[in-house]
């Protein structure tokens, strides 16, 4: 039994290592067989590949970006006000659909060549004409050192230049005076640029432009592309912004010039401007503050004014305040998608034009605001605006106004 | 009593900037290591937000990054510096 089992095992032992010859036989065989073929397919897989890779290449070569770049972007302002104006007791309601003083349609191109030139341009139509908003080109000369040239938004304030994009503005309105009073788009040069300075940070802004034209009764108008006269106005503003994470910015622009026509009695006026702005925005986890105010004190010189209705002659201390302050919060630490989008603002504005003037008037206005962001340059708004005016005119004092605005408006960043 | 008027006291707000950015010129214009230790993450949240919210990295293409940086360095007056990293965090 055990002489059986030892042979069985033998045996055993022999047919395995026959079928193991066998196996690794079969297995050299078969590679010896395919191994040309596989080769072969290699070659027509490179082949391919080198095609495809070459057609790509050639693909990418054409399609290559030269050191310039041109590109669209813009914005786009669309809304319904709903008025009721009180004049002297005398009411009368209104609805607007678009509303008719803020809407706004502005492509702007943007032209770049290289890393050191920038052409912008920024058609705008308003409903009623097709403007210019800026046109200038930008030199990048040096770090903190920017020259630019061309039809410029003129450094007084903050406002113009940066916030009153309706996707920006947190309200439907513009702030009453500031955005306009004293015009800032002009002809000129300009000098610009930020400046580390240690954990803080500092910024200038400094342009020579055509400057404006006093008015008959006045008021002021940019010169426009021919100067009235043959003086500059200088327009400048310094910003501080004092913490290490740009929190707060700071800033004080000021504006001079001489304003009237060569040759004509107004010829000697001159103004002084000034503007202090501030923003300040941090996060206060879960809620976003964004706080943002301007001053603007508009002065002219005295002046010797010609009263169209009598012909009489009459001064007056040209002087305009206007300004604005801003607080808006944004829920933007909550974990609710639907709340975080959501923006409440309140803006307190003042708007004082000189009195005993042909357009005197003392504005107080208080809006209040409910965004809803879309994305992060879409916005849907509903506004609440109360205005209060008393007229202070020659001859027409104490006129009072009260003007109730609901506004429903949609601002998008193209 | 002379009335000061607001004209003058701007002017002078407006001196005390000038002299407080020049008195330290002999350290200034230059970046301290905290911030030049910042990111363009950091940077893009800190700066963007000054005006508008901050835009997310998937809206335009590398080639408009650079050329809205361009622009919005001359609109916020970045420095340099913090145009470059947020730039090249946007077009991560």
């Amino acid at each position: 039994m055990r002489f059986h089992l030892k042979m069985s095992s033998t045996k055993y032992l022999v047919m395995r290592n026959y079928r193991h010859h066998q196996i690794v036989f079969l297995f050299v065989a078969g590679f010896a067989f395919l191994a040309p073929a596989s080769n072969a397919q290699q070659i027509i897989v490179d082949s391919s590949l080198l095609d495809r890779i070459a057609t790509l290449e050639k693909e990418v070569a054409d399609k290559k970006h030269g050191d310039d770049h041109f590109m669209v972007a813009g914005l786009a302002t669309f809304g319904f006000v709903a008025n009721n104006t009180t004049i002297a007791g005398n009411s009368t309601k209104s609805n607007s659909f678009p509303d008719a003083d803020h809407f706004e349609f502005s492509p702007l191109l943007l032209w770049r060549h290289g890393n050191k030139f920038l052409l912008e341009f920024e058609p705008s139509f308003d409903g009623s004409s097709l403007g210019v908003n800026w046109a200038d080109v930008s030199w990048f000369a040096a770090p903190g050192f920017i020259v630019r040239a061309g039809y410029l938004v003129l450094p007084f304030g903050t406002y113009s230049k940066r916030l009153a994009a309706g996707w920006i503005d947190k309200l439907p309105t513009d702030p009453t005076g500031v955005a306009d009073v004293p015009p800032t788009t002009d002809f000129g040069v300009e000098i610009e640029g930020g400046l580390p300075l240690g954990n803080m940070k500092w910024s200038y802004d400094v342009a020579i432009s055509n400057g404006l034209q006093l008015m008959p009764d006045g008021q002021m108008q940019s010169a426009g592309f021919s100067d009235n006269n043959k003086n500059k106005t200088i327009t400048a503003r310094l910003a501080l912004l004092p913490l290490s994470n740009s929190s707060l910015e700071i800033g004080v622009s000021g504006m001079f010039g001489h304003v009237g026509d060569e040759g004509s009695s107004f010829e000697s006026s001159k103004t002084d401007m000034y503007a202090l702005d501030l923003n300040y925005v941090k996060l206060f986890n879960p809620i976003l503050l964004n706080i943002k105010g301007q001053y603007n004190y508009i002065h002219v010189n005295d002046q010797q004014y010609l009263n169209p209705a009598d012909s009489s002659s009459y001064s007056f201390d040209n002087t305009t305040k206007t300004g604005f302050a801003q607080i808006s919060l944004r829920p933007t630490g909550v974990s609710s998608k639907w709340v975080k989008n959501l923006e409440v603002a309140f803006r307190y504005g003042n708007y004082t034009t000189p009195h005993s003037s042909l357009w005197g008037e003392k504005t107080d206005v208080t809006e209040f605001g409910l965004l809803y962001w879309l994305s992060w340059r879409t916005v849907f708004k509903l506004g609440y605006t109360a205005s209060k005016s008393a007229s202070s005119t020659i001859g027409l004092e104490g006129v009072k106004t009260v003007s109730n605005s609901f506004f429903a408006q949609f601002a998008i960043q193209l | 009593m002379k009335k000061i008027s607001l004209g003058y006291i701007i002017t002078i707000i407006w001196s005390l900037l000038v002299v407080a950015i020049f008195s330290t010129f002999p350290t200034g214009c230059k970046v301290s290591q905290k911030v030049a230790a910042k990111t363009g993450a950091q940077l893009w949240a800190e700066n963007c937000q000054r005006c508008h919210n901050t835009p997310s990295p998937s809206s335009f293409s590398h080639e408009q990054w650079e050329t809205i940086g361009l622009h919005m360095q001359s609109r916020a007056l970045l420095t340099d510096a913090e145009r470059d990293k947020i730039v090249d965090f946007l077009k991560q």
